[in-house]
């Protein structure tokens, strides 16, 4: 017949297990363990950023004058050097050093008579290869100005989009 | 001396077993709902930043001369580049200014009767 005498001990074990493996398991669960899911944050930031800068290009300095974004877009040809500068002082508006580690590639898409889109380059930090892990950031703006096939100058929509990623 | 009674000790010692399996149990159910959907997933499917933006663009195009091409700029642009179906028509006819905006992205869709003064 089995021998149950130790089953108090057996008890005493578990209960002394289990407290060890719960202290152990809230220590490491309130440390931040980085996990697959969590690269949405840097992607969430880094749209946030993108979406910001564009937007406050598109802020005119008076209710007369044009926006940035609006000026740069009208020059021909299409002002990128311009958009470089700017794009990316508000992008690497940090205090720390070093700031270039977020690139862009900004193109701007406007549509033809046949209600097709063509889309057209403003300026780049540095090439896509494709194999970066990009985010988008886009921003409507009305320029008044040829674009794609339009007979004249004109009022146009045109969708900025600026692909970021970091390296 | 009182020796110890020790003839329910398989029960309380199943009855522990048991409670904490079921409480490793409940931990592993109240994880899985977070599974696959996390805050910053949320925050970049819902198209806040693009409802804002197309708002805003329609709200300057009716400002326009040659409304109609600009709105068939924000209607095919939408389309092909922002997957999204907007659609949108101003009545000036009457005092206030009428714009009445749709917005779909198949997720997020979005209505809006906007009253100008």
């Amino acid at each position: 017949m089995i021998n149950s005498d130790g089953q108090l001990y057996t008890i005493e074990g578990f209960a002394a297990a289990l407290i060890m493996v719960i202290t152990a398991f809230l220590v490491v669960n309130a440390t931040s363990v980085y996990t697959a899911g969590d690269t949405h944050i840097n992607d969430m930031q880094l749209e946030v950023l993108g979406t910001d800068a564009l937007k406050m290009m598109d802020v005119a300095s008076n209710s007369t004058s044009k926006t940035p974004l609006q000026q740069i877009i009208e020059a021909d040809p299409v002002n990128g050097s311009r958009f470089n500068t700017e794009f990316s002082n508000s992008l690497h508006q940090g205090t720390f050093q070093n700031p270039n580690t977020i690139h862009y590639n900004a193109t701007f898409s406007c549509r033809n008579n046949d209600n097709s889109t063509a889309n057209n380059p403003i300026s780049y930090s540095r090439n896509l290869t494709g194999g970066e892990h990009t985010v988008r950031a886009t921003k409507w703006v009305i320029v008044d100005k040829q674009v794609c096939d339009s007979a004249g100058p004109q009022n146009r929509a045109v969708l900025v989009e600026v692909l970021l990623w970091r390296d | 001396m009182a020796r110890l009674n020790d003839d329910a000790q398989w029960i309380v010692l199943m009855g522990f077993i048991v409670s904490f399996s079921f409480f490793f149990l409940a931990l592993v159910i109240n994880q899985s709902t977070v599974v696959g959907q996390t805050t910053a997933e949320s925050v970049i499917e819902f198209p806040k930043n693009d409802i804002r933006d197309v708002r805003e663009v329609i709200g300057e195009s009716v400002k326009r001369p040659n409304l109609n091409i600009v709105r068939t700029d924000i209607e095919a642009l939408s389309m092909s580049r922002k997957s999204a179906v907007v659609w949108y028509e101003n009545d000036t006819g009457t005092n206030p200014t009428i714009i009445e905006i749709h917005y779909n992205n198949g997720v997020t869709s979005y209505n809006e009767t906007w009253t100008l003064p």
